[in-house]
């Protein structure tokens, strides 16, 4: 029965640090700098970091409705769970894919970054090539089972946090006027600054499907609140170094490499060769847990028969090879097309919408789960049930539309919608017309 | 068919599949299984190895895996992948994620998919 679940210690367990490291690391991509000046140029300045706290203290309230969803069904497939229970196995699928699919967005925008960075920092050897190469390492390396060892993932994490916060102070302390700036004064586009800082935190959520490795179902919402925290303080207090050192958000913006510029004035060429690195740690990190995930994500798919076989395949190494091959290459492809017309915008744009969309659907699933199973047993539960869930969820969904419909370039056309689009009609039409022939094949093949 | 049964079925499968055996040689672990409906644990063991089934509990497991016995039945049987009731939120684990895909794993390559 249950209980002797609870009776009986598992032999290895994760510690709270690792679900604080998960998350922030989850969370911290790369392209977290762009959408920092992006940020910047929407609250129109100095006000920047408000409009991440703001972010980041709304969130919280989708990291409670996430953390009641955890500790009712603590499982690796964390939202294929959720949605099925709470709403049904179609939209669940259909969720499963696009949330899937914002991993590759993930990684083909730290692509872009990375590449820009080496293209500065090394710029004798084509920035494609260092894309090619590194994402190529990291499918390598994933493809022969060898794992970054824990400590490495952990600390990267806190090595990135701790390098803004600190470089950030120092840029904030020695720039000059610092009493001219209005750090509290809201433009015209602050709601959309706002909807665009959720992309700082996405992936936060992301340490839910750990669940099933730690003893203490308290780790998981500890550990994002306390990762919250830390991602407001970093990219809050980068976001205003950026702001008071480069009052221009357009020079910074075409720069590609805000961290870097941050670097050189906080500790000149030592400042920037360590943000290089840090840059380099953060885009690999972003590159093997997000094809580590994803790719056992597809994997499980495949075995429940929602995909083709052929995503099931495992190499000698005990690896889902096709799987994920398929997704190395589709982020390789994605991030070459987006170096190349350097539209990294719509990224942003999209990811931020996608994950808003989530956390407005995190509210619902809440509820609806509290309807359908309410003698389960809920060891979080959120506050001011049924109300605060329901205001979060449709502030989601307002955030989540603005996110999608904000311009991505001048001719001020959202891009990030059209993506976003096109990407629910394929899933759609992959689920209505061509799941049912897959399983229909699989099942006639067993029998 | 019992639960005990299919467990007794699924440790033939290992046991009697080289390349199974020779995987299972540096997977050392306990796994306690715990029907959700009946008051009825039982435990598989994988050791140098060779796996065992038995009926009971087992101290300190590597893996906690919970769902009704007729879902554990269908799935040490082959009857059923352990993703479709895993995924549907029937079927729950507790323990490290690369133990739970190594059984996953041990069951596509006894039945295929």
């Amino acid at each position: 029965m249950g209980r002797l679940a609870v009776q009986n210690s598992l032999s290895r367990v994760l510690p709270l640090r690792t679900a604080v490291s998960s998350s922030a690391g989850l969370a911290s991509a790369a392209i977290n700098f762009l959408a920092a000046v992006e940020v910047a140029e929407y609250a129109g300045g100095q006000s920047a970091w408000l409009a991440i706290l703001v972010a980041g203290v709304l969130i919280v309230f989708a990291g409670a409705n996430f953390s009641e969803l955890n500790g009712l069904f603590p499982s690796a497939a964390a939202i294929r769970v959720w949605i099925r229970r709470g709403v049904n196995d179609q939209f669940s699928l259909a969720s499963s894919f696009v949330y899937m699919l914002t991993v590759v967005f993930v990684i083909a925008a730290d692509a872009f970054v990375l590449g820009h960075t080496f293209s500065r920092a090394v710029p004798t050897i084509p920035a494609l090539l260092w894309i090619v190469a590194l994402l190529g390492l990291v499918t390598w390396s994933n493809s022969r089972g060898i794992k970054v060892a824990g400590i490495i993932q952990d600390s990267n994490a806190f090595v990135l946090l701790g390098t803004l916060m600190v470089f950030s102070v120092l840029v904030i302390v020695a720039a000059p006027h610092l009493g001219q700036f209005h750090y509290f004064s809201l433009g015209h586009n602050w709601f959309e600054a706002v909807a665009l800082g959720i992309f700082i935190f996405v992936g936060f959520e992301w340490v839910t499907p750990l669940a099933e490795e730690f003893q203490d179902f308290r780790a998981i919402p500890q550990g994002m609140f306390i990762a919250l925290g830390l991602i407001a303080i970093a990219f809050g207090l980068f976001s205003l170094a950026l702001t008071v050192a480069f009052p221009d958000a357009g020079v910074l913006a075409h720069s590609f490499v805000p961290q870097l510029l941050v670097g050189l004035k906080a500790l000149g060429p030592l400042g920037f060769w360590w943000m290089v690195f840090v840059t380099l740690t953060t885009a690999m990190t972003t590159f093997n847990g997000g094809l580590l995930s994803a790719s056992r994500f597809v994997y499980a798919l495949a075995r429940e028969r929602a995909l083709p076989a052929w995503f099931s395949r495992l190499n000698k190494r005990l690896v889902p090879q096709n799987a994920l091959m398929a997704l190395a290459i589709t982020s390789l492809v994605l991030a070459v097309l987006v170096y190349w017309s350097g539209q990294y915008l719509f990224l942003i744009n999209a990811g931020a919408g996608v994950e808003s969309l989530m956390y407005a659907l995190s509210s619902v699933l809440v509820m609806s789960l509290r309807r359908r199973e309410p003698q389960r047993r809920r060891p979080f539960h959120v506050i001011g049930y049924p109300v605060v869930p329901g205001i979060v969820g449709l502030l989601f969904l307002g955030l989540g539309i603005e996110a999608l419909l904000t311009p991505t370039g001048p001719s001020g056309f959202p891009w990030g919608m059209v993506f976003f689009l096109a990407i629910i009609v394929a899933v759609s039409i992959y689920i209505r017309w061509m799941l049912p022939k897959v399983r229909q094949k699989r099942a006639s093949r067993l029998a | 068919m019992t639960l005990m049964q299919a467990l007794s079925q699924f440790c033939n499968e290992c046991n009697s599949n080289a390349r199974l055996r020779e995987m299972n040689r540096d997977w050392n672990r306990r796994v306690l299984l715990n029907p959700d409906n009946v008051d009825s644990p039982h435990y598989l063991i994988s050791e140098n190895g060779e796996v065992s089934a038995g009926q009971g509990s087992v101290d300190n497991p590597d893996l906690v895996i919970e769902a009704s016995d007729t879902i554990l039945t269908s799935v040490f049987s082959g009857r059923m992948t352990p993703t479709e009731p895993y995924n549907a939120g029937d079927l729950l684990v507790r323990g490290h994620q690369d133990d739970i895909m190594r059984l996953d794993i041990l069951t596509l390559l006894i039945w295929g998919d």
